[in-house]
């Protein structure tokens, strides 16, 4: 899972020159490298090692080879829970950066109390996402069925989280009502990188507004799109506290989301396994992160 | 300067690393605990014992099972468990994890016929790993007063079940209050109490682990055959006698809903009073056994474990840990609290829970009519829980009982371990014959 992000950053920093380096550099890597491979990398080894052995984490253990694997590839809920994470991440993904983009661009647009509706944007960002869940789990089961009652909708009169179709449906707005400030401080920051005088030339070029918008702006900040997708997708893929908090995975097991499925399994005895599984999650980590660094790549030399 | 800080700085983290003992000289013994209908009163027995004597000191770590699971795998373990008995818990039994109690005065006095319960999650060969504290029977619970205005009689049979499910709804009244949104209250009672209520769990189980990976359509035993029956009534029941709004209703919803009469039958444990007496301290309440088939024979009611007393191997504190749990057996304390929790006191002699709101079960308990509910005693990596909420909110129950046997299958196919402790436990059979 943590593969992703150093990946993700290596990627963002190119070696640049061919001059010979100042040892003090590797100096200042030393202790970041020794914790990230206490932390991150001895232990994700340890657990690729048990994910080839019965273990449960605790007590006496044998190798069984790849029987993990095996039971892992014919087993529905497993699979289920990867097409339900990527099903959520790449919807999130869309809705949280359209959102947030068209929110940047009118708050950085010329409006009254732009500084205190950007207050108001940004506050979901600095709330725990545990607390969020709880607070949505609350009115999606209590006040939105209450008020469908009172206002004669159907629909509304049942809790979204415990349709087994809807349920992702309310993981999404609630994942994207607490992503979207995030993102949008990054549109704003790339809004407010493109120089004024490109869209009066446009203007003066008799350019209509959402021309100047989609013709002008949006390329010039591609860039930041690229990178709020990448940021954006990683974290939602590791969709967990929200989860939790709304569903607890079901009704069901219709959002269990890959990171809880191997923490469920460190719970119920199920080390190894879920170890096989995170392997396989990391794997997929790494192909999914080798291709949005060749994604990056592109996009930065376009723009 | 430098050096003394240094210097300071190790002595200080010396310090810490000499975990138990504390700046009086007492040793202390974390304790986890975290049955939080029951933390008031454990919290005052903890108290009492620190202040009867100068030499242990007992902290409580109301953490919960995840926390605790996760010290083992860290190798840190609590000195001191009292939890609920599931898989979850009995797999630190299943690799010996945890230390022999069977010389301690607490293993004397327990009841020999409840062992089989226990080692039906399995054993550590030569060892008495945990000790039971507290057993909960568990049935339908539905308020006396509902019945007496609408002329009921608690029924017996299937058919007057619904017979008196059907006068409810004529009535007005909701007949059960159910809880979907929380899914262990599904397995825990609609599921349980179904399946317990229809055929005999422990021989359905030994059956099933002896099946092992063949467990499937063509499998002398499987969820598909076996529970196929029982699930189409338990669904009929959810279909048509719950609230309206059940699928968005909790456990705590369902405490407040039930103390203010909402609905005349609730299928919980009896750890539930103790939260609907906050709001309805003077609500007549009873228990009994979910009728599921023709026969007033099939009745029986469902027991659990609810605490058992672990000291975990790994634990630095075995002496001290012994001290207090040879305390916590002492007859004023155990009969104590399974009084104020409305459990069986599992140890020799012990009286039956006095609780007239109890009185329902304790014939079928006596009689050796007892089973251990099928959602706990399938392991954790199944997650039955899910299933069952599934099947009440409206899933496909055949294709869900298809789905468990596939899991169960392609458990046994890749830990065979856990079917080399496989229960051999004749419940009925003791528990007859002891009282």
């Amino acid at each position: 899972m943590t593969a992703t992000s150093t990946l993700v950053t290596q990627g963002t920093r190119p070696p640049r020159s061919r001059r010979r380096v100042e040892p003090i550099y590797y100096l200042f890597l030393l202790p970041s490298l020794i914790l990230f491979t206490l932390a991150i990398t001895v232990p994700g080894v340890i657990g690729i090692f048990f994910s080839f052995t019965d273990s449960i984490g605790i007590g006496d253990w044998n190798f069984i080879g790849f029987t993990n694997y095996i039971a892992l590839f014919s087993d529905p809920a497993i699979l289920q829970s990867y097409l339900f994470t990527f099903g959520f991440s790449i919807a999130t993904v869309i809705v949280v950066n359209v959102v947030a983009f068209l929110l940047a661009v009118g708050l950085t647009s010329r409006i009254r109390l732009k500084t205190g509706l950007r207050t108001i944007f940004v506050i979901p960002m600095v709330i725990s996402g545990i607390i969020i869940a709880y607070v949505f789990n609350f009115l999606f089961s209590n006040s939105v069925p209450a008020a469908g009652t009172a206002l004669g909708i159907p629909w509304l009169e049942t809790s979204l989280l415990a349709n087994p179709d809807l349920a992702w449906i309310a993981i999404v707005i609630v994942t994207a009502w607490q992503a979207i400030p995030g993102t949008m401080l990054i549109y704003i920051a790339g809004l407010l990188s493109v120089p004024g005088d490109v869209n009066e030339a446009a203007d003066l070029d008799g350019a209509s507004k959402p021309q100047q918008l989609f013709r002008i702006t949006v390329p010039l900040v591609a860039g930041y799109v690229v990178i709020n997708v990448i940021l954006g997708f990683k974290g939602f893929l590791n969709a967990y506290d929200i989860i939790v908090g709304l569903t607890g995975g079901g009704p069901g097991t219709a959002t269990r989301s890959i990171a809880m499925t191997i923490i469920a399994g460190f719970n119920g005895g199920d080390y190894a396994y879920q170890m096989a599984n995170a392997t396989v999650f990391f794997v997929v980590a790494i192909l999914i992160s080798l291709l949005q660094l060749s994604l990056t790549r592109g996009r930065n030399q376009l723009s | 300067m430098r050096r003394t800080v240094a210097a300071a700085a190790v002595i200080a983290l010396g310090g810490a690393l000499l975990a138990g003992c504390s700046a009086d000289g007492r040793e202390t013994i974390r304790f986890t605990f975290s049955k939080r209908e029951a933390l008031e009163f454990m919290s005052g027995v903890v108290a009492d014992y620190n202040a009867s004597q100068d030499d242990v000191r007992v902290e409580m770590d109301t953490s919960g099972v995840d926390v605790v699971s996760a010290s083992f795998v860290r190798g840190n373990p609590p000195d001191l468990m009292l939890a609920n008995y599931n898989y979850e818990v009995a797999r630190f039994v299943q690799r010996c994890a945890l230390s022999d109690l069977s010389g301690t005065d607490a293993a004397g006095s327990t009841r020999d016929d409840l062992q089989p319960l226990m080692d039906q999650y399995g054993v550590c060969e030569g060892r008495t790993s945990a000790l039971p504290y507290s057993v909960m029977a568990a049935s339908v619970i539905y308020n006396k007063q509902i019945f007496a205005e609408q002329g009921l009689e608690v029924p017996q049979t299937w058919d007057e079940l619904l017979a008196v499910c059907d006068k409810l709804v004529a009535a007005g009244v909701t007949p059960f209050y159910a809880t979907f949104k929380d899914d262990w209250t599904v397995g825990q009672g609609w599921y349980d109490y179904s399946v317990g209520g229809s055929l005999d769990v422990i021989d359905f189980f030994d059956g099933m682990w002896a099946e092992g990976t063949n467990v499937g359509p063509d499998s002398s035993v499987s969820f598909q055959k076996d529970f196929a029956e029982p699930m189409a009534r338990m669904t009929q029941l959810t279909a048509d006698y719950v609230n309206d709004d059940a699928p968005s209703r909790g456990y705590g919803d369902g405490n407040l809903a039930f103390s203010k009469g909402e609905a005349a039958m609730y299928l919980q444990g009896p750890w539930a009073f103790s939260e609907i007496v906050k709001t309805a301290p003077d609500l007549e309440l009873g228990t009994f056994p979910l009728p599921m088939t023709d026969s007033p024979d099939d009745l029986a009611v469902r027991v659990n474990m609810d605490l058992a007393a672990m000291i975990p191997e790994a634990s630095r504190h075995k002496d001290a840990a012994r001290d207090f749990l040879e305390y916590l057996y002492q007859p004023e304390v155990i009969e104590a609290y399974n009084e104020s929790q409305l459990g069986f006191t599992p140890t020799k002699d012990a009286p039956a829970p006095s609780d007239p709101r109890i009185g329902g079960m304790i014939p079928y308990y006596d009689d050796g009519r007892i089973y251990q509910g099928p959602s706990v005693l399938v392991p954790k990596t199944i997650p039955v829980f899910n299933y069952a909420q599934a099947m009440v909110l409206g899933g496909d129950v055949g294709y869900y009982l298809d789905v468990m046997d596939r899991d169960w299958a392609r458990m046994a196919f890749r830990q065979p371990v856990a079917g080399d402790a496989e229960p051999t436990g004749q419940v009925d059979e003791t528990k007859e014959s002891d009282r």
